[in-house]
């Protein structure tokens, strides 16, 4: 006999139920820069409809180049809302049928302790040898 | 003012690891809790100090009250977007807690006044040391050891709990107490946790938290807890010049008047080394007082050059006939001032500094630090003392 006898994985059939009937939790929509760093989102703001937007050549010759805005949304994937972090397996449109939140709609945290991390303002960039380090004094 | 060489306890790290302190051991295995020494100092002396203390404080706030009525902000690099909250906070006088100044003084003997080198007045540590650690070894001490029945300048544990009593109708609750999270120096954390404790034994509700978990909100224009629950009070041992220029920097300033922030925001003009200078202007020849200038030495020719935000004795540089004997790195940069070498206070070789701990407007303590270096930094002894 190869075949099990008896199965049941009541635990596996519960997680995926609630995996097809659940709601979907709205993704993050982040402001990005070129190197998909993200910045504020008021640099997102207001921002015009980015296809086919140009501008008159510059040098005389005529004709149009193409507006290079350097800030987009980015929708979904992967990282975080604090600002300077990388996101990445998104995408620069919003996909069909998901709902996004941007930074203003949720708690952003790690906005205080920068200066003195690793790499930090007042960071040492190594080993004091005593018991420092702190941001106290 | 004496330098005591003592027998250090039986199994001492276990004993100031037991009330606290687990840091009493610097990474090159010297003891940063050194209790292999004591300082003793004479009932005149401490009531010399103490008088000294409060006042330095005295002087300090005419000095901020100065700076605010004639607008040196730009004097102090405190950048224009500050100022608001700091006048606010000046003027509503929100809680503030403690701070620490340094002096450096070889006692009576030594014929001159105590020298104000500093004032941590914003994010002071050392204080279980001061407050605990040394109190706990006086206790340990026979007397055979020290002959008599000795004192020490040390309420500050008392004089903490009566202070967040007095402050707690003016903050909501719970207070928040944070801190960096660094795993490999728990200094902070364990200060804030001492000061959580002294709150919760005034009876206020606290919660302790790390600084990177403080959250911000834009819908709720609020500060939230990891809960996401608005936080109104809040303890935070880091300086303000830092967090004014960090991402939530403008949250805090656009909310300062519905969120306590301790220390408050005033507090900046004070921990600034620009303090000194202007302390000097106002008070000149003062006996509490290092000449100090800005831009230049001016015509000393012995004197330390410190940059206006430095900490922990980074980027500093003493100068003796014109030479520099003694130069610290570091990361700060920017303006800097220049103040007159102190007297020396020297024992043993050691440089010793006295840090007298403010409890809002109380001298109530002192907790020594000891280097063989010149310049008091994180690698300096804590030793205790007591007087007779």
């Amino acid at each position: 006999m190869k075949r099990s006898t008896h199965v049941t994985a009541p635990l596996l059939a519960t997680t995926a139920l609630s995996l097809l009937t659940a709601c979907r939790k709205p993704e993050m929509q982040r402001c990005v820069d070129e190197q998909n760093h993200v910045v504020d989102d008021k640099l997102c703001a207001n921002l015009p409809d980015q296809q086919g937007i140009q501008q008159q050549r510059p040098d005389g010759h005529g004709g149009f180049l193409p507006l290079l805005i350097p800030y987009h949304y980015y929708y979904g994937g992967w990282g975080g809302y604090g600002l300077g972090s990388v996101v990445g397996g998104g995408s620069y449109a919003p996909a069909a049928g998901r709902s996004y939140t941007t930074r203003s709609g949720v708690t952003t945290r790690g906005g205080f302790g920068s200066s003195f991390s690793e790499g930090g303002s007042h960071s040492s960039g190594g080993s004091s040898g005593g018991h420092g380090g702190s941001s106290g004094e | 003012m004496q330098r005591i060489p003592l027998t250090p306890r039986d199994n001492w790290q276990q004993k100031v690891e037991s009330v606290g302190l687990t840091f009493h051991t610097l990474e090159n295995g010297t003891p940063y809790w050194d209790e292999s020494a004591a300082y003793q100092f004479t009932s005149a002396e401490i009531d010399t100090l103490e008088a000294a203390g409060y006042q330095l404080q005295e002087m300090c706030l005419a000095a901020a009250q100065h700076i605010i009525d004639k607008k040196r902000y730009a004097e102090l690099d405190i950048p224009d977007f500050a100022i608001e909250a700091i006048e606010w906070a000046w003027n509503n006088e929100p809680p503030a807690l403690y701070g620490r100044f340094d002096l450096s003084w070889a006692g009576a003997q030594s014929g001159s006044a105590p020298k104000l080198l500093e004032y941590n007045a914003d994010t002071p540590t050392s204080l279980l040391e001061a407050a605990v650690v040394q109190w706990h070894w006086l206790k340990d001490m026979p007397s055979s050891l020290v002959s008599y029945k000795p004192d020490q300048f040390n309420s500050i544990h008392e004089k903490l709990i009566a202070k967040w009593k007095d402050i707690d109708p003016y903050l909501s609750k719970p207070i928040y107490f944070a801190a960096l999270d660094n795993p490999d120096n728990p200094e902070d954390q364990l200060t804030v946790t001492y000061l959580r404790d002294t709150a919760q034994q005034a009876g206020l509700d606290t919660l302790q938290m790390f600084l990177h978990e403080i959250g911000w909100n834009d819908s709720q224009q609020a500060f939230l807890d990891p809960d996401e629950h608005p936080m109104f009070s809040i303890f935070k041992l880091y300086p303000w010049e830092a967090m004014l220029q960090e991402e939530f920097g403008p949250h805090a300033l656009a909310t300062y008047q519905s969120t306590r922030w301790i220390e408050p925001i005033w507090k900046m003009l004070l921990s600034n080394k620009g303090i000194l200078p202007i302390l000097w202007q106002l008070y000149p020849n003062h006996e509490l007082l290092l000449e100090a200038h800005f831009d230049s030495p001016g015509t000393m020719t012995n004197y330390i050059r410190k940059p206006l935000m430095s900490r922990e004795g980074a980027n500093i540089t003493l100068v003796r006939d014109n030479a520099t004997v003694v130069s610290t790195p570091g990361p700060y940069n920017g303006k800097q001032i220049y103040q007159a070498l102190a007297p020396p206070a020297i024992f043993d070789n050691r440089h010793t500094v006295l840090g007298l701990w403010m409890i809002d407007q109380d001298c109530c303590g002192m907790g020594v630090r000891e280097s063989f270096s010149p310049i008091t930094d994180n690698l300096s002894s804590f030793v205790p003392h007591f007087f007779k």
